[in-house]
C-alpha cells in the first residue's frame, strides 16, 4: 500500500467518526452526559435505510435521508420519554440510563432482524485508480460530506440564531431561559440534528462495510475517543479528534516499527515490526490515555470554570 | 439435568454474580466511579487461574490468589492515568480497556500454553475443578455450591468492613461529587479511589476464578461487554451503594435471565429472538429503575449524624 492510499484511507475513517462524534459532543454540551446510546442510534437508522432500499426497495438517497430523519425524531421522543426526567440528575445518574437504552436498542434491532451481517442494494463500487491512489464513488461521498457536516456545523454554531441560543443555554442554562430562550426547545433540536448527522454516518459505514447490531458498539469506542480527544463538548474538538484518530489508526498499522526503533538502519536491530490487526481497535484507545495524561480535559478542553 | 441440579446451577450463579455485583457496588455505588469495564476483571480473574492450575499444573489455592491479585493490580494500574477524569472519561476508559483485555486473550492464544485448536479466539477446556476426585460426580456440585457461598459470605463481609470504616466514609464523600470535602479532611482522593479499583478487581478477579473452575471451559467470547451491563443492572435493580441490595439484585436478575431461557417451550419463539428480548428487558429495567426507583430496591443506610 502506498503512503498515498494510507492518507487517503485515514481521511475517509476521520470522515465517518466525525460524523458520529459531532453529534455526540453536542449533545453533552447541552446536556452534561456522554450518551451512550448515541451510536445505537446511528444503528437504527443504518437498519432503518436497510428496511427501505431492500425490503420496501427504494432508492439508498432518499432511504438514508429518510431513515436519518425518522431516528432524529426518535431520539426526540427517546428524551422527552426519558432524558428530559432527568434534567437535574447527576451526569452518572443518565450516563447509565443511556446505557439502558444502548442495550435496549441494540437489542431490539437484533430481535427484528437477526445477528447477521446486511449488505444494502447498492451496486459493486468500481474504483476509480489514479496512479497514487483508488477510491470508489461512495468513499468520495462520505469525504464530502463528511466536510460538508463540518462546514454545516461551523456556519450553526456562528451564523444561526440556534446556534447562539445553543452556546448561551450550554454556558449558563438559566442566564440563557431568563433572557428568553427556550432551553427545551433547543435541547430537542440539538437532539434532531445530532441523532441525524450520527445517522447519515452509520448508513454510510454500513455501505461502505455491511451493517450488523453490533456495529453500534464496535464503533461507539474509537467515536468517544474522537470527541474525547478534542475535548468533549467541542464541536472543533471532536473534528481534530476525528482527523487524529483516522489517521492513527491507518498508520499505526502502515508504520514499520522495526524501521523506527533502528533509526532506518543506523542501529543493528533488522526486524520486521508491525502492529497486528487484531489490535487496531486498540490504537484510538491508547492514543486516547496517552492525550489525557498530557492535557486531562483533551486537546482543545475548556478550562474548568469557577 | 434434574430439577435439583438446575437449582444448584442458579444457586452457582447468583453467587459468582453475587460477588462480582459486590465489586462493582464498592465502585459504583459507593465511590461513585462508573466502572463499564468489569467483566475485565472477570475475565482476567478466569485466565489467570487457568493459566496457573491448567498451564503450570499448580494447586487451586494458588491460582485463586493469582487471580485475585493480577485483577487487583489491573484494576490499580488502569486508576492512575484515569484517577483524576471526570466520571464520563472514566466510563469509556474502563469500557476500552476492558476490550483491550478481551482482544489481548483473543490474539495471544501462548498465554495458554498454545497447541492446535486452543487458546485465543478457541478458548481453553479442561480447566481442573478442585477437590473434584474427593466427589461423586453428582455431589460435586452441591460442594462447589458451598465454596461458592463461602466467598461470597467472605466477600460480603470484606467489603461490608470496607464501607463501615472510615474509609468507606471517604469513598462516599467522594462518590457526593465534591472532592474538596475529602481533600479539606487530608484525604488524597486520587488513592482512595485507585484503592477502591484495586479492591474492586480482587473480588472480580475471585468471581472470575470460580466461574472459570466450575464451568471447565473459558473463551473470550465469554466477556463481552454485555455482561459488564448485566451486573450493572443487579447493582441499579438491587440498590447502589448498599452490600444487600447488591447480592439482591444479582438474584433478582440471575433468576430473570435463566427462568426466560424456558418460555421457548411455552411460546413459539426463536431462541435467537427470545435472547433478544430478554437483554430488551434488561436495558428497558435499567432505565425504569433509574427514572423511578433512583435507590434500587433496597436503598442505601443512611445515617443521621
Amino acid at each position: 500500500m502506498t503512503i498515498t492510499q494510507v492518507i487517503v484511507n485515514s481521511i475517509i475513517r476521520a470522515s465517518e467518526l466525525a460524523l458520529l462524534s459531532l453529534g455526540l459532543t453536542i449533545v453533552y454540551d447541552m446536556l452534561k452526559f456522554a450518551n451512550f446510546a448515541h451510536t445505537e442510534l446511528a444503528v437504527v437508522a443504518a437498519y432503518l435505510a436497510f428496511l427501505l432500499n431492500v425490503t420496501m426497495g427504494m432508492p439508498i438517497l432518499p432511504a438514508a435521508l429518510i431513515a436519518s430523519v425518522v431516528t432524529g425524531f426518535l431520539s426526540i421522543a427517546i428524551d422527552k420519554a426519558v432524558f428530559k426526567k432527568m434534567r437535574t440528575s447527576n451526569g452518572i445518574i443518565i450516563m447509565v440510563t443511556s446505557m439502558g437504552v444502548a442495550i435496549a436498542l441494540r437489542n431490539t434491532v437484533r430481535a427484528i432482524w437477526g445477528a447477521d451481517a446486511r449488505n444494502y442494494a447498492i451496486p459493486l463500487q468500481k474504483p476509480i485508480i489514479t496512479p497514487w491512489f483508488r477510491i470508489t464513488p461512495l468513499q468520495v461521498w462520505i469525504i464530502l460530506i463528511g466536510a460538508a457536516s463540518m462546514v454545516f456545523f461551523y456556519l450553526l454554531l456562528h451564523y444561526t440564531k440556534l446556534g447562539k441560543s445553543m452556546r448561551a443555554s450550554s454556558d449558563n442554562p438559566d442566564l440563557a431561559q431568563a433572557s428568553g430562550i427556550s432551553t427545551e426547545k433547543v435541547i430537542t433540536y440539538v437532539w434532531f440534528i445530532a441523532i441525524s448527522f450520527a445517522s447519515l454516518g452509520g448508513i454510510l459505514i454500513g455501505m461502505e462495510t455491511y451493517i450488523l447490531p453490533y456495529m453500534g458498539f464496535a464503533i461507539i469506542i474509537p467515536v468517544f475517543c474522537a470527541a474525547i480527544m478534542g475535548g468533549i463538548g467541542n464541536p472543533y474538538g471532536a473534528m481534530l479528534g476525528a482527523l487524529i484518530l483516522g489517521f492513527a489508526e491507518n498508520f499505526g498499522l502502515y508504520i514499520n516499527f522495526g524501521k523506527v526503533i533502528n533509526l532506518h538502519g543506523l542501529l543493528p536491530f533488522s526486524k520486521d515490526l508491525f502492529i497486528p490487526t487484531g489490535y487496531k481497535p486498540a490504537i484510538s484507545f491508547v492514543i486516547l490515555i496517552v492525550v489525557l495524561l498530557i492535557r486531562p480535559r483533551g486537546i482543545l478542553g475548556k478550562k474548568k470554570e469557577g | 439435568m434434574g430439577l435439583i441440579n438446575f437449582l444448584i446451577y442458579l444457586a452457582i450463579m447468583m453467587g459468582i454474580y453475587g460477588i462480582l455485583s459486590l465489586s462493582l457496588n464498592l465502585q459504583y455505588g459507593f465511590t461513585g466511579l462508573a466502572n463499564f469495564g468489569q467483566v475485565a476483571f472477570f475475565c482476567l480473574g478466569a485466565y489467570v487461574t487457568t493459566i496457573i492450575t491448567l498451564t503450570f499444573g499448580m494447586p487451586f489455592i494458588l491460582g485463586l490468589l493469582g487471580a485475585m491479585m493480577i485483577a487487583g493490580l489491573f484494576g490499580y494500574v488502569i486508576a492512575i492515568p484515569t484517577a483524576d477524569l471526570k466520571e464520563d472519561y472514566w466510563a469509556i476508559v474502563t469500557l476500552a480497556s476492558a476490550e483491550i483485555v478481551r482482544m489481548f486473550f483473543l490474539n495471544e492464544g501462548w498465554v495458554v500454553g498454545g497447541g492446535a485448536y486452543r487458546g485465543g479466539a478457541f478458548g481453553v477446556g479442561g480447566i481442573p475443578q478442585p477437590l473434584k476426585s474427593y466427589f461423586s460426580p453428582q455431589t460435586y456440585p452441591l460442594f462447589y455450591l458451598c465454596l461458592v457461598i463461602v466467598c461470597l459470605i467472605l466477600t460480603y463481609l470484606i467489603i461490608r468492613k470496607i464501607t463501615d470504616s472510615p474509609f468507606g466514609r471517604v469513598l462516599r464523600s467522594i462518590r457526593e461529587g465534591d472532592d474538596r470535602l475529602a481533600q479539606a479532611m487530608g484525604k488524597d482522593v486520587k488513592k482512595f479511589r485507585l484503592k477502591a479499583m484495586a479492591a474492586g478487581g480482587i473480588f472480580g478477579g475471585l468471581a472470575g476464578c470460580l466461574w472459570a473452575h466450575y464451568y471447565g471451559f473459558i473463551s473470550p467470547y465469554q466477556f463481552i461487554p454485555l455482561e459488564t451491563f448485566i451486573v450493572w443492572a443487579m447493582v441499579v435493580v438491587g440498590g447502589k451503594g448498599n452490600n444487600k441490595g447488591a447480592i439482591f439484585g444479582a438474584v433478582i436478575i440471575i433468576l430473570f435471565y435463566h427462568s426466560t431461557r424456558y418460555l421457548k417451550d411455552y411460546i413459539p419463539i426463536e431462541e435467537v429472538t427470545l435472547a433478544s428480548l430478554r437483554m430488551v428487558a434488561i436495558g428497558v429495567l435499567i432505565v425504569i429503575v433509574m427514572l423511578f426507583m433512583k435507590e434500587g430496591v433496597i436503598r442505601e443506610k443512611k445515617k443521621e449524624y
